[in-house]
């Protein structure tokens, strides 16, 4: 556009003083900057230039419309008659020019100018462009009657008045912004309150309506919900639409929410009666224009909202619309909170129903079945595909699935060691773990390549801080993942699941252990029966049945002593059976058959306490019949041999002594007449019949030792007075072979209480065999009191026959203290000897708590060493003889 | 010349054992059997009876009690020969009431000296 500028070239006329200018320019520039709103800074600047000192009697502010280019009429002085809001249309009138160029504009001579609106003052008109930010946004028009009115001072007052307003109007405008803004927030606040407090659909979408029918001031408004099943709206909150329509559902295209449902945009219908696609549900209605927008999540529908004008003055514009899209999103998440808040409490429904079933489940204790049920209910309440259960073998640590559903094959059985695949990395961390794309997923675990799964979840199972399993649970669909709301739900299971495992761990452990005594009892051979407080039977093994031959059915309920005993042994029987309620009971006695024979048995009876509570009695049966009729021929047979052993001593030895004192004293005879050779003959007889008596002696003494008739006595005696009894005796020994004997007494002996008699045999025992293996050497006796080697700490002799002989082999000292056994069976017919000293001596030394050992080389002599308790205070508690 | 009553119920003991003990300069008398011991004890003055064990009509332990409960002998002493030194036999006689006791066949040394040593002014 090219208009061209003019220039005033002379003052208006009546212009006031410099310095009344000045003070009405001050006046000018205080109103505008004190205005509150828009509307006061447009009337502040036409009221300021309204002065009589800058001489400005008409004056009018005109906003230009954005849509239609139109401007219109702010605030204006001198202009009576025209009206508020006076619109000029686009393309008319001089002071449009500003508005396009954004530059003062001066037309001196307003009737020459075609364009010229004529008005009451046809003069000269100065047009300033308002600017808010460098955007022109409306006009202040300046006219005078005169034409030729105005000079620069005028556009430099005029310019400088626009620059002003210009600025408080951009202040007015971010102020009004601001505050719309916070009016907005607070009804969202105020609408997502209701919603925190009342959390019910249709109350929501009431108090949602509520807040846009104040806000949008308009007459009333409908709000619905889409039904996304049968794809139709469903109203459910209406406000002053002349008629309640909650419940009217509508199609998708019919009506304004209906057509805003389809489009997916907002529409403004200026007059919906007149509008072509008005629904018949409405016809009735009094409405007169209606904006309606649609509700959606993303670009998913949820609902819609429609708000009337019921006045026909008022329409919908852009600002409405504005306001109203501003503010459907807020209600589309109110319609979906309340939704997900009512499929929330469907599923805590659903929850609770689940808590039900796991309780019950835990009465089911069956483990397999158990882990089936939790881990589908998993699968439902998560909407997965699958998923599996494994539980955690504590022995092996490792996980075993026992539970699978659809994962594409069955992996029950599969064994998953500790941080393999999902599972296995839950149990080793002990958290929950969410695999985004399992096959992309480093963890995953070789036997899990071929399954069909896109993401997974897993969590352990835990008892406190104690693993029992571990779940798992897949999506095979890619298009799902998993989120914080499906943790926080499996993480509800978790615990129920380990609960399970771990109650029906405990029962099967339990079982087995029941299942382990029933057969134990069944299987034992030893009669059993468990008696009630009153005595009767209530249950009873195979072995009862097989000793007493009552069968189960026929015993159990029965009194237990009116069954199996006679009227002799009633008494006793009872006796036994209240005391076994109390505490254990043992003995020996006859019980009676079904058939009536008696039994011998040992009984043993004991209270039955199960959880400290004592709930009946067990009783035990032992047939000894048997056992007591083998003891009986046990003791009879022992009884026979005792009876022999003794007779056989006897009898022997009468003639034996007749045969040695005989001998004797015939050699002192023959002696005495001076028949040498004579007494030669008579000391082999002599010699003969001792050595024979020996062989008796010894076999009598084996013989008690083992039938335990060997008995001890125990006394004090002196060890050296012994010591000197032993050497005396034999001498004679010693003197045969020429051998030395050497007694060496090792520090002071003192006394021993022991048995005498034995320690002497033995003794002489040694001494003897030294004796008899040694030629010309050296016979040593050593005893000494040996203070601290006792295993017990008891004081220990220690006596040792050390000789210079012929000495032994390994061999040979390994069968030296067995019966009949020299070192070599040709040494009997070298040497003599039975054979059995040796084995005494060692049954002795056992008796009497003692111990011998043979020291020995081949060649280099032997030393046996018998070690004693120096006090012997009873008989030593492993000795044969003892009973 | 100390007298010794010989209890011995077998005949060659007897014979063989009062043949031996007179030879050493021993007046001996013979009970063959336990009640004539105790009879023939309470009867004569016998220096100290040899008593042999195992006796029929009452054995050697009961009539060794008897001289042993009779004023007369309460104090005679008495040797207990038994057949064999079994463990309990010599405790058995000296809990009877016998002085000392040795075992058969005799060794005459051995016997002697016990017989020695228990009779009056020698021990």
């Amino acid at each position: 556009m090219t208009r061209t500028q003019h220039t005033a070239e002379r003052l208006i006329p009546g212009r006031g003083s410099l310095a009344r200018r000045q003070a009405a320019l001050l006046r000018l520039s205080t109103g505008i900057a004190a205005a509150h709103d828009e509307t006061a800074v447009y009337r502040s600047v036409v009221t300021g230039l309204h002065d009589e000192a800058l001489g400005y009697n008409f004056l009018g502010v005109f906003l230009l419309d954005e849509e239609d280019g139109d401007r219109v009429l702010q605030a204006s002085v001198g202009w009576p008659g025209v009206p508020d809001a006076w619109r000029v249309p686009h393309g008319r009138g001089v002071s449009e020019r500003a508005i396009e160029d954004g530059k003062l504009h001066y037309t001196p001579d307003v009737t020459r100018d075609a364009e010229y609106l004529p008005s009451l003052n046809s003069g000269s008109e100065v047009d300033v462009p308002l600017q808010v930010d460098g955007r022109t946004i409306g006009v202040l028009v300046v006219e005078s009657s005169e034409p030729n009115a105005f000079g620069e001072d005028d556009f430099e007052i005029l310019t400088a008045a626009a620059h002003q307003a210009g600025i408080a109007v951009g202040r007015a405008r971010l102020l009004e912004a601001e505050r719309r803004r916070a009016d907005e927030h607070k009804a969202l606040l105020d609408t997502m309150q209701d919603l925190v407090g009342e959390l019910q659909l249709s109350r929501v979408l009431h108090a949602v309506l509520e807040r846009a029918v104040s806000l949008l001031g308009v007459t009333g408004g409908e709000v619905a919900i889409f039904d996304e099943e049968r794809q139709e709206l469903v109203v459910v909150a209406s406000e002053h639409i002349g008629k309640d329509s909650t419940g009217t559902r509508i199609r998708l295209g019919e009506g304004a929410m209906g057509a805003v449902a389809q489009t997916l945009e907002p529409l403004i219908i200026p007059s919906y009666h007149e509008w072509l696609g008005q629904s018949a549900q409405y016809a009735d209605v009094m409405v007169h224009s209606v904006m309606a927008a649609p509700l959606t999540i993303g670009r998913r529908l949820v609902g819609a909202i429609a708000t009337v004008h019921a006045d026909p003055q008022r329409v919908f514009g852009r600002e409405d619309l504005r306001l109203l899209n501003s503010f459907t999103p807020q209600a589309a998440i109110a319609i979906e909170n309340a939704r997900l808040f009512t499929a929330e409490r469907q599923r805590a429904e659903e929850q609770k129903a689940l808590l039900d079933t796991m309780r019950d489940l835990a009465g089911e204790l069956e483990l397999s079945r158990v882990l089936q049920a939790v881990l589908e209910r998993a699968v439902t309440l998560l909407g997965v595909t699958g998923g599996e259960v494994a539980i955690f073998d504590e022995e092996r640590k490792a996980l075993a699935v026992v539970a699978s559903a659809n994962i594409g094959k069955d992996s029950t059985g599969t064994r998953i060691a500790l941080g393999e695949g999902a599972m296995g990395a839950v149990a080793q961390s002990l958290e929950p773990l969410i695999i985004p794309s399992y096959h992309e997923w480093l963890g995953q675990s070789a036997q899990y390549a071929d399954v069909m799964v896109h993401s997974v979840m897993a969590a352990p199972l835990m008892i406190g801080r104690r693993l029992v399993g571990a779940i798992a649970t897949v999506h095979s669909d890619p298009a799902r993942v998993f989120g914080p709301e499906d943790l926080r739900l499996l993480n509800l299971f978790a615990p129920q699941a380990a609960i399970a495992i771990e109650n029906a761990r405990l029962y099967a452990a339990a079982q087995q252990q029941r299942e382990y005594f029933e057969t134990l009892v069944s299987n034992n051979p030893v009669a059993i029966v468990t008696l009630d407080h009153d005595h009767n039977i209530v249950s009873c093994n195979p072995a009862f049945e097989r000793l007493f031959g009552y069968g189960r059915p026929e015993a159990v309920g029965r009194q237990l002593d009116s069954l199996i005993t006679t009227e002799a042994t009633r008494t006793e029987a009872v006796a036994y059976t209240r005391e076994a309620l109390d505490h254990p009971v043992h003995g020996i006695g006859r019980r009676r058959r079904k058939d009536g024979t008696p039994v011998d048995v040992e009984v043993l009876g004991v209270p039955v306490i199960v959880d400290g509570q004592r709930v009946g009695l067990m009783g035990l049966y032992h047939d000894i019949t048997e056992l007591l009729a083998a003891r009986r021929d046990a003791e009879a047979a022992n009884s026979a041999k005792s009876q022999f052993l003794a007779s056989m001593s006897h009898e022997l030895r009468t003639p034996l002594n007749a045969i040695i004192g005989y001998s004797e004293m015939v050699q002192e005879e023959v002696e005495e007449m001076g028949e040498p050779a004579l007494a030669a003959d008579l000391q082999k007889i002599h010699t003969a019949g001792r050595h024979l008596l020996s062989l008796i002696n010894n076999i009598l003494d084996l013989s008690k030792i083992e039938a335990g008739k060997m008995d001890l006595f125990v006394e004090r005696f002196d060890v050296g007075e012994m010591l000197e009894q032993v050497t005396t005796t034999a001498r004679p020994l010693v003197d045969r072979n020429a051998n030395a004997l050497v007694i060496a007494r090792d520090g002071e002996l003192g006394v021993m209480w022991s048995d005498l008699t034995k320690l002497r045999q033995m003794l002489l025992n040694l001494l003897s065999n030294a004796c008899k293996f040694t030629e010309r050497g050296t016979i040593t006796l050593r005893a000494e009191r040996a203070r601290t080697n006792g295993g017990d700490g008891r004081e220990m002799m220690v006596f040792a026959v050390s000789d210079t002989g012929i000495g032994m082999t390994p061999e040979q000292m390994d069968r030296l203290f067995e019966a009949f056994s020299q070192a070599d069976a040709s040494t009997t017919s070298k040497y003599g000897g039975t054979g059995l000293g040796l084995a005494i001596t060692k049954q002795f030394c056992h008796m009497m708590g003692g111990e011998v050992q043979v020291e020995s080389a081949q060649g280099r002599g032997s030393t046996f060493t018998v070690r004693l308790p120096a006090r012997l205070d009873q008989p030593a508690a492993d000795a044969p003889g003892t009973d | 010349m100390p007298k010794i009553l010989l209890v011995e119920d077998n005949e060659m003991n007897r014979d063989m054992l009062s043949r031996r003990l007179a030879r050493k300069g021993y007046e001996v008398a013979i009970a063959i059997d336990g009640r004539e011991g105790v009879e023939k004890a309470r009867d004569g003055a016998y220096d100290l009876v040899l008593m042999d064990m195992s006796l029929p009509e009452i054995d050697g332990w009961e009539a060794t009690r008897q001289l042993r409960a009779a004023p007369e002998t309460s104090a005679l002493p008495i040797i207990a020969l038994t057949a064999h030194a079994m463990s309990g036999d010599r405790e058995r006689a000296l809990e009877a009431g016998c002085n000392d006791y040795d075992t058969k066949p005799i060794e005459l040394d051995r016997l002697l000296a016990k017989i020695q040593a228990l009779l009056p002014g020698v021990a």
